[in-house]
């Protein structure tokens, strides 16, 4: 019966749409609103239920196309879930060690790991790019960066 | 005459020295993005929104809208050259653009883009000036009602023109307005789906979701097609010589399809793909030798390109003069808007001439830009396909980053633009559309405000949709446009 992928799929649907039904009756009522805060959301909440079900009852075949988006070696997967986690990292620290130093890090991380080799030239360009996007933020726009353990 | 003035005084503003500035940056940095085969219109406006902060609105949109026609432009570039569309918009254009390359005679093939391309962005400039002012007049009379029931036609048309599935369109859009609903109700004040947390009671931006579901998952697609180097054999260009005889020929499908582009690129849903496409299968159609299309044929090449720039030039008619985009582009532009100060609607153009005339203005600007940096530069920006993928793909993530940190200094819109990042991914491996989830997005609070609104006149009657005659007809069209693909289906059966 879950043969298919779009019916996995409509399956994971319908459990989300359940999940922000759930949510929406949680709405707190406010006692000045005739048409209230929670009247879209519950409404959108059965629109979608219906969807998952229609998406179910139709089980289109996917064509060959569409299968061979998800044909990715483990390698690649691997390759994925690494930047995700290159990226987490980023996110992690950039307030701590600061945009200057964590850039330039992250830059040269991620294009080693996609196999980039031309370590001097990668250097220059990635930390020119990094001290003037840093130097345009903070004087040109006014936004500051974190400076983080670096003094400037 | 007041629109002479009003267009005098556009071009007063397009033409100060710091606008001039902006529409190049804009063309330019359109361009270049738009050639990155993977990188669309959508992406390019998005990572360039950080760069407009701070700026005038008539600035900050002039800006914009450059990017959004640069983006196509450059799409063109890498069509032809590589025969890989950087923008869906330009895929028509390889069909005889790339044939056209592989002869030898790819500088031909890229002028002739550029000259179509210009011809149809100022033909459709000129019909942006005639129509918007009319559209404006006739909106200021629609009230909620009628605001729900357009941007419902909106929504249902692009799902209904979107590829594949309708019903997973469908579902991207409704999940677009759920994402909407996260924050303070816009009427009650009510917290809704915070879950207690702070950093979601103004909603989640805009940009989070648009850097996240495209450029961040188009950046997967960089790091698989990491190892294919845009190198080929066509990377001499050539000369950009275009016959008398050349130029004789071609002349007439771009006055056709400059108009045939722009009335498209004004209905909702419908866009620069739709209409390449729709041009180049009219101009196949009319032709006295249909089997030389796809073969090289410069008709084949003029149609497309100079329906999709009348396409982007049509895109600004109901985007400006109502407020609503017609596709995820302008749901993208729009958001722009917004971060810039500015709301477009029926008001724009009588509150703030300057932004709504100096945006028309800047693109007469920014088309002939397009021409002058093409057609001497073409050779030198091609140069920006031979950039390693390997280091495009970390700059562009750093990019998404700094872009979104810039709008709050909070890293957890950081967190939440690498989770719709992976949504993004998710969707294309599912073959979910993202564009209606971002054009939902971007309508989901206007939408609901004026839904609630239209039910407190009428005091809780539904029926208030199909009572006034402009939203019983949109919302009829909408319907017809949802049915449209079912019909399709059972056509092909019987």
């Amino acid at each position: 019966m879950l043969n298919s992928m779009n019916r996995k799929v409509s399956i994971v649907i319908f459990l989300l749409s359940t999940l922000y039904l759930f949510y929406s009756y949680q709405i707190e009522p406010s006692p000045f609103a005739k048409i209230d805060a929670d009247i879209m959301p519950k409404g959108l909440g059965y629109l979608l239920l219906i969807l998952s079900v229609l998406l179910f009852i139709e089980n289109k075949e996917e064509t060959e196309q569409e299968k061979a988006k998800r044909s990715l070696t483990k390698q690649e997967v691997g390759l994925l879930l690494l930047i995700v986690l290159f990226v987490l990292g980023y996110i992690l620290l950039l307030e701590i060690i600061g945009f200057i130093i964590m850039t330039i890090l992250f830059l040269t991380a991620t294009s080693r790991l996609l196999g980039y080799t031309k370590w001097i030239r990668m250097l220059i360009i990635f930390v020119i790019f990094t001290l003037v996007i840093y130097f345009s933020f903070n004087e040109l726009l006014g936004l500051s960066l974190p400076s983080g353990i670096l003094p400037f | 005459m007041e629109v002479i003035d009003n267009i005098l005084n556009g071009f007063a503003v397009a033409l100060s020295w710091q606008n001039i500035f902006f529409v190049f940056i804009g063309v330019l940095s359109g361009t270049v993005i738009g050639m990155l085969p993977g990188l669309g219109p959508i992406s390019a406006i998005a990572i360039m929104i950080p760069l407009s902060y701070g700026m005038e609105p008539a600035s900050a949109l002039i800006l914009m809208a450059g990017v959004y026609y640069g983006a196509i432009f450059g799409g063109s570039t890498s069509s032809i050259l590589l025969n890989a569309p950087g923008v869906s918009g330009t895929v028509a254009t390889s069909f005889d653009g790339y044939p056209l390359a592989k002869q030898g005679k790819a500088g031909k093939a890229l002028a002739i883009a550029a000259i179509s391309s210009f011809g149809g962005g100022t033909i459709s400039v000129f019909a942006l000036m005639l129509v918007a002012p009319m559209m404006a007049s006739f909106a200021t009379q629609f009230g909620p009602t009628e605001y729900f029931a357009l941007m419902f036609l909106g929504l249902s048309a692009i799902s209904s023109l979107s590829e594949g599935s309708t019903i997973k369109a469908l579902i991207s859009a409704v999940i677009g307005l759920m994402i909407a609903s996260v924050g303070r109700d816009l009427l009650t004040g009510t917290a809704r789906f915070t879950f207690g947390s702070v950093n979601l009671l103004d909603g989640i931006d805009f940009l989070v979701i648009a850097l996240g579901l495209f450029a961040l998952a188009e950046v997967t697609n960089l790091v698989l097609t990491r190892n294919k180097e845009n190198k080929s054999k066509e990377s001499e260009v050539g000369s950009l010589r275009i016959t008398k005889q050349e130029a004789k020929e071609i002349s007439g499908p771009i006055a056709r399809h400059s108009i045939l582009g722009f009335i498209i690129g004004v209905l909702p849903g419908a866009g620069a793909t739709i209409s390449s496409f729709l041009s180049y299968i009219t101009e196949k159609r009319i032709s006295k030798n249909p089997e030389s299309f796809g073969k090289g044929n410069i008709k084949g090449l003029a149609a497309p390109e100079a329906s999709n720039n009348a396409a982007t030039s049509g895109a600004f008619v109901p985007l400006l003069t109502l407020g609503i985009p017609g596709s995820g582009t302008t749901a993208v532009l729009l958001g722009a808007l917004l971060v810039a100060g500015v709301t477009p609607g029926p008001l724009l153009m009588q509150e703030e001439p300057n932004v709504f005339w100096g945006v028309i203005a800047s693109m007469y600007l920014g088309n002939i830009f397009l021409l002058i940096l093409n057609l001497p530069l073409i050779p030198l920006i091609a140069k920006i396909l031979y950039i390693p993928k390997r280091l495009l793909i970390s700059l562009v993530i750093i990019f998404c980053l700094i872009g979104v940190y810039g709008i709050s200094f909070n890293t957890f819109d950081l967190y939440l633009l690498l989770g719709f990042g992976v949504l993004g991914y998710v969707m294309r491996l599912l073959s979910f559309p993202a564009a209606p989830l971002i054009l939902a997005f971007i309508l989901g609070g206007m939408m609901e405000t004026s839904f609630r609104q239209a039910l407190i006149i009428s005091k809780g009657d539904y029926l208030t949709f199909v009572q006034s005659p402009v939203s019983a007809v949109l919302i009829a069209v909408s319907v017809l446009s949802l049915l449209l693909p079912i019909f399709k289906s059972k056509m092909k059966k019987s």
